[in-house]
């Protein structure tokens, strides 16, 4: 009878053990943060402020508030640099789909640690300021506590410690449950304002090429003439006058024109040569006009960082040592103090580099050329723009390690331009708001590569070809709209965050779009991604959802339909799933892809993305491609990219 | 109701239920579809909240796929082969020999979803890629707990179709009968129920009182379980109502495993003519 009786035995002691096991679930809580401390701030996934901004900080001693935010459905802790920029993602489109809700957040507590404002507002505290629930804090806002980015929120855990510092320096003491009303957050990359930005920096543009290009000055010196060399010329003229140079070529070494001037020679028959040391010409005047000619002779020195020994380089700021590395090399016109000077129709030939602006805010080099020699490795910039906003454009560039290198250059606007054969074609660092537009590049290691999370580019109608990667993106808050990158090793390198994508042309490259591991809060919508080998890939960290609200790209047919005759279809695509990565490539995986089984699976795929270990999905695939023209251009016979479907 | 009659039944029906091969089969093609679409198969395994909403849908139709195998040629076959006459020669009541039926197959029936959904839980856990190692990482909501509920849950479900199943076994007269009653009870549970609620919506005969009927449906009293008690806590996101009133739930699956139960005992033979 025992024997008979053993297997039932078995079930119902495994049933009485799996009831009693997985009762005990039940009682257990579920979410309890009782135990959620807060971490390093380092190890967070960061979002807010620019690098430029936190090393500036950083390097003068001030101090940021900052918050630290466990969300339920996100496994990653995030950081955000200033109460603000917290504020901000809460109100981003997609933000609850992404993170659920904060189910634990720390900020940080200024109450003890000696909070005051520096003469001009910005903020200091003693030693490493801790971590404080935020739920038990208050925050002081509107007082004139500020950072090099704006005004900023002071949280303190203490209420007496926040009205003292109110009464110290202005503001209101507000519950922490207040903050999303009470501290204003830059505006989100809304469609309408990134759009708006484009059309604010074009006219700046405009209007600093309007008043470089009007400058009308009479000829006070003719070289060959009136004076026996150039550097002869430019001693002896007048402020607001030109210096013509009739066809023929002029040594100079190093010269320094340090008073408004036109320089004019008669095209490409005048050349201005150097003594194959140093810089060529040394613009240090503003409304100081270049053009029509040639310049050769640079000396060959790229950096002169290196020169120096550590001890000279050690006592230099950040910046200073970013300056020395790339602003100091050799170049044929270097650009100091310069505001609103013009280089045009010059042809520049350098071993190192061509064109340097320091402090030159709106100066314009336009329709002009710059030719590296040496390679991507010997060779240096084309054009190096530091700390003031320039416009270039209609130039050429070619060779050399960038085509354009920029260093906090906030807001320059680099737009029709053709670059070839670089490293990167424009490489911006610790620069944000620019406009970059219109340019093409071929043949380069990156065609534009951003870096150091900066915040408000616009790359608008940019097109990369051949390249490596065509566009590399960073930083917050940008615009990458209607772009083109074609036959490339990849399209986008998707680095940034917070970011808008829409209309761009992704086609023929071997991965179209590659996901980075920054936070995937970037908004992809109506982008063409097609005939890519592969159309998708993602690095590790949680799925990304590249559809916004019901919108999302045009990822070539879709085993799937759309009933509902709004463009989009129904079914969800998984650019990186095993099954939809093959559908254009694969005999068979359409069928495959059609299954009941992989839609079962598909289907909920989409939910609690932040919690999903990796890849892509648009939940609402277009049906036709968003710039139908453009595409069809790009797939016309004799273009050797090939489009399948 | 005695223990010894209800063990002799169960205790046969186990083995039964262990010497035919095809059940067997069924079983580890449950496991193998369960372990596979909680995420193996996709190369990408999440966490217990993701495991959770990847496994409800299939497991609120496998569940009674499973338990129609299990069960729907039990009473009715016990019936063809003349068992059952001979079983009421003996001092078996009928109530008796039903729960001993219902142990017997919804036993093994539980320990079947429980062991593939856990198989399914620890594929999942073993092949998630490591967190990126240099920045912090929380559970958040996302822990086993959550999916433990789940697979608590599915095993109350699967008590509860097969239950279902042995009612239709029962009313059976025929092979035939037996094999559309549990196709019947499957394609009910599944879908019909929900439909009818749906219809009643729709019509606006109910109104309010969906809460409530929902945890009538057996599905949706599972689904509801599932989505209110282990998932809504782990997302800790705030719908505004209810997804679904436990209690009605659990009260629903329970209630709808006496009835049918009931149904069965009632339905199991004809009194003796006198």
């Amino acid at each position: 009878m025992v024997g008979r009786t053993l297997p039932l035995t078995a079930f119902a002691a495994v049933f009485v053990v799996a009831v009693v096991v997985l009762s005990a679930t039940l009682v257990v809580p579920v979410g309890a943060t009782d135990d959620v401390e807060p971490v390093p701030f380092e190890d967070t996934f960061t979002l807010g402020l620019t690098d430029e901004t936190v090393r500036q900080t950083e390097a003068r001693g001030f101090s940021i508030p900052r918050v630290e935010v466990y969300y339920s459905a996100y496994k990653y802790v995030v950081g955000f640099n200033s109460v603000g920029s917290y504020v901000a993602e809460q109100g981003r489109t997609g933000h609850e789909q992404r993170f659920g809700q904060p189910v634990a957040a720390f900020v940080s507590d200024y109450a003890g640690a000696n909070a005051s404002l520096t003469e001009d507002g910005y903020l200091t505290a003693d030693g490493e300021v801790g971590f404080a629930p935020a739920e038990e804090t208050v925050v002081v806002v509107d007082s004139r506590a500020r950072l090099p980015s704006g005004p900023v929120a002071v949280p303190f855990s203490d209420r007496d410690a926040a009205a003292a510092f109110a009464d110290a320096y202005g503001g209101e003491v507000v519950p922490w449950e207040a903050v999303t009303e009470r501290v204003t957050a830059r505006d989100p990359a809304s469609a309408s304002a990134l759009r708006g930005a484009v059309e604010n920096r074009s006219a700046w543009a405009n209007q600093s090429v309007a008043a470089t290009t009007d400058r009308e000055r009479s000829t006070s010196i003719v070289v060959g003439e009136d004076a026996e060399s150039l550097d002869a010329a430019v001693a002896a003229a007048p402020p607001n006058t030109t210096v013509e140079l009739p066809p023929g070529t002029y040594r100079t070494d190093g010269l320094v024109v340090n008073k408004s001037l036109t320089i004019a020679g008669a095209g490409n028959a005048t050349t201005i040569r150097g003594d194959g040391n140093g810089t060529v010409l040394t613009i240090a005047a503003p409304r100081t006009t270049l053009r029509d000619l040639r310049i050769d002779g640079v000396g060959d020195v790229g950096s002169r960082r290196s020169m120096l020994n550590t001890s000279e380089i050690e006592g230099l700021n950040w910046s200073k040592n970013v300056e020395l590395a790339y602003g100091r090399g050799d170049a044929a016109v270097r650009l100091l103090d310069a505001e609103r000077s013009l280089v045009e129709h010059v042809s520049v030939e350098t071993p190192a580099s061509g064109i340097v602006t320091l402090d030159s805010r709106g100066a314009v080099i336009r329709e002009s050329a710059v030719a590296v020699s040496g390679g991507t490795q010997e060779g240096f910039m084309g054009l190096v723009a530091m700390y003031e906003p320039i416009v270039v454009e209609r130039s050429r560039f070619a060779g050399g390690r960038d085509g354009i290198y920029t260093h906090r250059a906030d807001g320059i606007v680099v737009r029709d331009n053709e670059f070839t054969d670089h490293r990167f074609g424009i490489h911006e660092m610790y620069t944000s708001d620019s406009l970059l537009r219109n340019n093409t590049a071929r043949d380069s290691n990156a065609g534009i590569f951003l870096m150091t999370r900066p915040s408000g580019n616009l790359l608008v109608g940019n097109d990369v070809r051949d390249s490596r990667v065509g566009i590399s993106t960073a930083g917050s808050r940008s615009y990458f709209a209607s772009n083109v990158v074609a036959d490339n090793g990849r399209g986008f390198n998707v680095y940034s965050s917070q970011s808008l994508y829409t209309h761009n042309t992704v086609v023929g490259n071997d991965v179209g779009l590659r996901a980075g591991d920054a936070l995937a809060t970037n908004l992809l919508t109506a982008n063409d991604i097609v005939g890519n080998d592969q159309a998708a890939t993602a690095s590790i960290g949680p799925l990304r959802v590249w559809t916004v609200g019901d919108r999302g790209n045009y990822w070539g047919p879709v085993p799937g339909t759309d009933t509902d005759a709004d463009g989009h279809y129904e079914r969800a695509f998984r650019p990186t799933g095993s099954v939809d990565a093959r559908v254009r490539t694969t005999p068979g995986a359409w069928t495959l892809a059609r299954s009941p089984a992989v839609d079962l699976v598909r289907t909920v795929q989409e939910t609690v993305p932040g919690l999903r270990a990796t890849g892509v999905v648009d939940v609402a695939p277009r049906t036709t491609p968003a710039r139908p023209e453009t595409l069809e251009t790009l797939r016309e016979p004799g273009n050797t990219t090939e489009v399948a479907g | 109701m005695r223990a010894r009659p209800v063990v002799a039944v169960a205790s046969r029906e186990v083995r039964t239920l262990l010497r035919n091969r095809a059940l067997l089969a069924v079983a580890a093609v449950f496991a193998i579809v369960v372990v596979g679409l909680g995420g193996a198969s996709m190369g990408s395994p999440g966490g217990y909240v993701s495991l959770t909403y990847d496994l409800l849908l299939p497991v609120e139709l496998l569940v009674p796929v499973l338990a129609f195998a299990v069960a729907f040629q039990s009473i009715r076959g016990d019936d063809e082969r003349g068992t059952l006459a001979i079983l009421r020669t003996y001092s078996v009541s009928r109530l008796e020999y039903v729960f001993g039926v219902f142990v017997g197959r919804a036993l093994p029936a539980f320990v079947v979803v429980v062991a593939a959904l856990s198989a399914a839980g620890v594929v999942a856990s073993l092949g998630a890629p490591e967190p990126s190692s240099f920045l912090a990482t929380h559970s958040a909501g996302d822990t086993p707990l959550i999916y433990g509920r789940f697979v608590l849950f599915a095993g109350w479900y699967a008590l509860a179709t097969v239950a279902f199943v042995l009612a239709g076994s029962a009313l059976a007269r025929t092979d035939r009968e037996a094999l559309a009653a549990g196709v019947g009870v499957v394609v009910v549970v599944a879908f019909v129920a929900d439909l009818a609620l749906v219809a009643l919506l729709t019509t606006g005969f109910v109104g309010d009182l969906i809460g409530v009927l929902v945890g009538l449906a057996p599905a949706s009293a599972f689904r509801g379980l599932v989505l209110e008690l282990a998932i809504r806590p782990a997302i800790a996101t705030d719908p505004g109502v209810a997804t679904a009133h436990p209690l009605v739930s659990v009260i629903g699956l329970a209630g709808w495993t006496v009835t049918a139960l009931a149904v069965a005992a009632v339905a199991v033979w004809r009194p003796v003519e006198r």
